[in-house]
């Protein structure tokens, strides 16, 4: 029949008056249920240990963009006995008032009803439970909550039930507590159950008291008529009237974020249930997982600033020593000759061509030399997919490599890898497997483009597949090699898209851990002719990259694309969440030819990296510092 | 750090004036986005997306100069070295009638101070290009040459400004103003109108009902201090020439220009970095509560860091320029001009609107987002809804 469901998880509090709304919950077999002190249900909201919780509203307040169950709720609709304002003098007359914390709601809602009815507010002191009630005496007032509030009735001259006071000012109930949780966490269904359970927990409630009473060797009448006359367990219109109420006078005297009160059966669609940017980009700040419909609405609607400062603040919490790195590596294009005829570059020739190239081991052992002399600790080496290039080829240069220059090995991009065990027909993972023994070290991210199967086939029909280049990526980051991981929007591609293409990555992140940093970059079109420009501007460039620092929780760097940005946009990428410049360029074939010629040395990337407000250090492949930051 | 950023934003709330300090502080202050907020928040304030520019050209007519400063790489200081040049009379005009295909709006005149010309070559130059165009916007000499013409053909400024005004001049441009202090303009322009002689034209020209624009060329030998310290006189003179009354004219717009290191007397020192264009932008926003426009002049940072500047209190980027040859003499590789389908695009991508004005900032016609892809209205729907729910 219907699919098998996992468990829905329930938090409740273990309070007498909170028993009739989940006691019939514990005997349905779908509900997990847990329970424990408020602060605690607020933490497995918060947290996603639970799917709904019966929250303090104050507390759902404060954890912000929560749906409640309609139906059932905690309230009074006057006199509810165990929130009181106790004292020695008339209330009104206190100076101070001595406040139990242990509940965030009644503090709001005493301050909130002594503002109603005093033109001065009393000054409020924090103190424990006991505490607060030892210290009335004189002028000075408690706020009293709970079991000591009922144990008190009628021991103090003057006593002021919180939830009257509500009720005579605004004739409205007052709601404690609601089911809450993250939008679309239940389903209709699963409403029905806690409509179900309060029913029966309403039938049972003398039971309710009397166990209670009879556990604590107390009298049960007080609870009997707690339970069936001070509180009430419906959430009907005039209960939803009276806590928004509640929530716009939090609001206005600050007490509270402002809130709005919603249900889970009124977000139908996707609009409704999605959080504000502000939510978002501040639980991407603090290190919390953006889901794919965040990523959307922030680029949607994110500002360079929001964006910024929050990438910022993730940059500063991952590398909290502001210091920027480096690498002096050399790319080397070992040919240009190609059959993939990408539509985007500008680069590769045909087989045949007058203008394609093999490198020659004296040229290339020239430009390994002039890598070793400038103090440059890596190589990295990509190409066009040359056909006449076999398996062996790759083998003895790295080998060569490895013995005459010591270089570190960034060769060869997925589609080089696919290219290579289609033409010797291998897997991938042999292929990986025999040029790891012959020296290769990492392999470069470039070839991403957009990992979405529609753009690439606009874009590069012949390339492989977004499951083909993530494939090659967990296979050599399964056999012990890491990589980077790029970018490159500005096609074809939506904002869709280009979150798809950051959730992908994140996704083989959690599985493999191999990725060790994420660049960006737009579409270079000047001279690239066969596609048109999509999505542009510097304005972008800073507002995805720092969209992929909050999303890609799991990559440790993000690096600045100066080579195709430009050296000063690369210094601006610094504030909006990068940690790492790239590489001291000696050259660079694919980008050059399209137009894009930037060449800065390492005194001018260091003085960007210190202009920007950073220490500059060398690094090799894996980020590990070479120099001491300066 | 924070405090000062708090105290910055209360200042701004309240409508009260930042300090010196104020300034030297915000300069100094490391956070570069936290700053870059704060001018945004004043730029929109003022003047909401609204992101001006215009149709101009520039011309040079000649770069031959009797001064020396450092930070040039454009002046020929004689007229027989090689390289130097003045144009003829005809040679600036056809610039002008080259264009009438796709008119500018504005001509945008710059010169050397050249000693052997006479007066009558500059009146009978905007005479000329009123006659090829009667309705376009002469905006020539600055006031460094206004003061070189004052002194050398004997006339006081008032003189110089009412015969140019006769001739056709509209408004004053801003360069020359470099860095006002005097431990920098004695050492990088010290044969040149002084800081208070700059400010003099200017003031001799607001008197008249004439508008102006100031610079500042940052980045070179000044320190902090010292930018923030020009940007105040330019605040003071502002405060005089807003008091003279209604008709007087004053500074429309105040433009901070990058110096370039390039073949000129200061090619040891780095050029200015783009964190240091914004922070010079937005500092500058923050600290001229009198000046309505702050323009990245986008042949000085290049577009993408003027794009940026867009959100950092720029609100004018200047115009599509066509020949420029004063940056580009000092290394600059940037395009010399840029259609008016690339600055739309620029401020567009920047999330402003453009607005196509002309030298006085009056309105010649709004940009108002154009037609988007299909997929981009989706998601516009798809916010005016959300919109919608919320609100009821």
């Amino acid at each position: 029949m219907a699919a098998r469901q996992s468990p829905l998880r329930v938090a409740g509090v273990q309070y007498l008056n909170a028993r009739p709304l989940y006691e019939g919950l514990a005997e349905c077999s779908r509900i997990e249920l847990t329970l424990g002190l408020p602060a605690e249900v607020a933490r497995r909201i918060d947290e996603d240990e639970a799917d709904v919780a019966l929250m303090p509203i104050a507390a759902a307040a404060t954890i912000g963009d929560l749906r409640m169950v309609r139906g059932s709720a905690i309230g009074a609709r006057g006199a509810v006995r165990s929130v009181l304002i106790v004292a020695d003098q008339p209330i009104e007359d206190v100076d101070e008032i001595a406040l139990d914390l242990s509940s965030r709601t009644s503090v709001v809602l005493a301050r909130l009803v002594m503002a109603m009815r005093r033109t001065r507010a009393p000054k409020y002191v924090g103190l424990p439970a006991g505490d607060a009630l030892a210290s009335v005496g004189g002028s000075r007032g408690a706020l009293i909550i709970g079991d000591p509030a009922l144990a008190i009735v009628g021991k103090y001259k003057y006593s002021l039930d919180l939830a009257q006071a509500w009720f005579e000012h605004t004739a409205l109930p007052f709601v404690f507590a609601a089911w809450c949780g993250r939008p679309g966490a239940i389903g209709k269904d699963d409403e029905r159950l806690f409509d179900d359970a309060r029913v029966l927990g309403l039938r049972r409630r003398d039971a309710i008291a009397d166990a209670w009473a009879m556990d604590r060797g107390l009298e049960p009448e007080p609870y009997r008529s707690y339970l069936r006359e001070a509180l009430r367990y419906g959430f009907g219109e005039d209960e939803i009237a009276g806590l928004r109420r509640f929530y716009d006078e939090a609001a206005r005297a600050r007490l509270l974020p402002k809130t709005q009160v919603r249900f889970f059966d009124e977000a139908p669609s996707r609009s409704m249930s999605v959080p504000s940017v502000d939510t978002l980009l501040s639980r991407a700040a603090d290190g919390e997982r953006l889901s794919a419909a965040d990523g959307e609405l922030l680029l949607e609607r994110g500002s360079l600033f929001d964006l910024g400062l929050a990438a910022d603040a993730v940059r500063r919490r991952k590398h909290p020593h502001d210091v920027v790195t480096y690498i002096v590596d050399r790319n080397v294009n070992y040919t240009n000759v190609c059959t993939t005829s990408c539509r985007f570059c500008a680069f590769y020739r045909p087989v045949g061509h007058p203008e394609g190239y093999v490198l020659s081991r004296e040229q290339l052992g020239e430009k390994m030399q002039e890598v070793v002399d400038a103090g440059g600790v890596q190589i990295l080496l990509q190409g066009g997919l040359n056909p006449e290039l076999p398996l062996r080829w790759y083998e003895d240069l790295f080998r060569w490599i490895k013995a005459e220059y010591k270089l570190g090995l960034h060769a060869l991009s997925p589609e080089e890898i696919i290219h290579i065990a289609g033409l010797e027909s291998l897997s991938t993972r042999e292929v990986l497997e025999r040029l790891r023994a012959a020296g290769m070290d990492s392999l470069p991210g470039g070839g991403a483009e957009i990992l979405v199967d529609r753009v690439r086939r606009k874009i590069a029909k012949a390339k492989c597949s977004s499951d083909g280049w993530l494939g090659v990526m967990r296979t050599a980051h399964q056999l012990g090699m890491r990589s980077s991981a790029t970018m490159m929007y500005g096609t074809v591609d939506t904002p869709r898209d280009r979150v798809t293409h950051l959730v992908k990555l994140r996704e083989l992140q959690d599985e493999t851990g191999g990725f060790t940093a994420f660049f960006c970059w737009d579409f270079q079109h000047e001279n690239g002719v066969r596609i048109e420009a999509g999505d542009h501007g510097t304005h972008l460039y800073l507002r995805q990259q720092a969209l992929a620092r909050l999303m890609l929780d799991n990559i440790d760097h993000v690096g600045a694309s100066w080579v195709t940005q430009g050296p000063e946009i690369g210094q601006l990428a610094l504030r909006f969440g990068a940690d790492d410049f790239g590489s001291v360029m000696f050259e660079e074939n694919v980008v050059s030819s399209a137009g894009t010629t930037y060449c800065i040395n390492a005194e001018a990337i260091e003085a960007r990296i210190r202009g920007a407000g950073f220490k500059a250090t060398r690094r090799n492949v894996r980020y590990e510092w070479l120099t001491q930051p300066a | 750090m924070a405090d000062l950023l708090e105290t910055v934003e209360a200042k701004l709330r309240a409508g009260e004036r930042l300090s010196f300090d104020d300034g030297v502080a915000l300069f100094r202050h490391k956070d570069l986005l936290a700053i870059g907020r704060l001018a945004n928040f004043v730029r929109e304030r003022l003047h909401g997306d609204r992101t001006y520019f215009n149709k101009n050209m520039r011309i040079e007519v000649t770069n031959v100069c009797v001064a020396s400063c450092l930070f040039c790489s454009f002046a020929k200081l004689e007229e027989d070295m090689p390289g130097a040049h003045t144009m003829t009379l005809q040679e600036a005009w056809r610039e002008l009638e080259q264009r009438m295909d796709d008119p500018p709006s504005e001509v945008h005149v710059v010169n050397g101070l050249h000693p052997g010309l006479p007066f009558s070559y500059y009146e009978e130059l905007l005479k000329g290009f009123k006659r090829i165009k009667p309705d376009v916007h002469l905006k020539c000499f600055t006031a460094v040459e206004v003061h070189f013409f004052a002194q050398h053909y004997g006339m006081t400024y008032a003189q110089v400004l009412t015969q140019l005004q006769q001739a056709g001049l509209g408004s004053l441009p801003g360069g020359g103003a470099e860095i006002f202090h005097p431990e920098v303009r004695s050492r990088i322009s010290h044969d040149k109108a002084t800081a208070d002689e700059y400010l003099a034209v200017h003031r001799t020209a607001h008197a008249m009902g004439m508008m102006t624009n100031m610079t500042m060329l940052y980045g070179h030998i000044e320190t902090f201090e010292h930018r923030v310290d020009h940007i105040l006189r330019v605040r003071t003179q502002q405060d005089e020439s807003r008091a003279m009354g209604a008709n007087a004219g004053k500074v429309q717009a105040f433009i901070p220009l990058a110096f370039h290191p390039d073949g000129n007397g200061m090619k040891n020192l780095p050029a200015p970095t783009a964190v240091d264009d914004l922070r010079t932008i937005a500092v500058s926003r923050l600290l001229l509560d009198n000046v309505e426009h702050i323009k990245s002049y986008w042949v000085s940072s290049g577009p993408d860091v003027a794009q940026i500047a867009l959100s950092f209190g720029a609100d004018d980027v200047d115009g599509t320029i066509v020949h420029e040859t004063i940056y580009k003499a000092a290394g600059s590789n940037r395009p010399e001009g840029m259609s008016e389908a690339a600055l739309i695009r620029l401020i567009r991508e920047a999330g402003r609107t453009p607005v196509e004005r002309d030298t006085l900032y009056g309105v010649v016609r709004e940009h108002p987002a154009a037609l988007l892809p299909e997929g981009a209205l989706k998601v516009k729907d798809r916010n005016a809804n959300r919109h919608l729910q919320v609100v009821s």
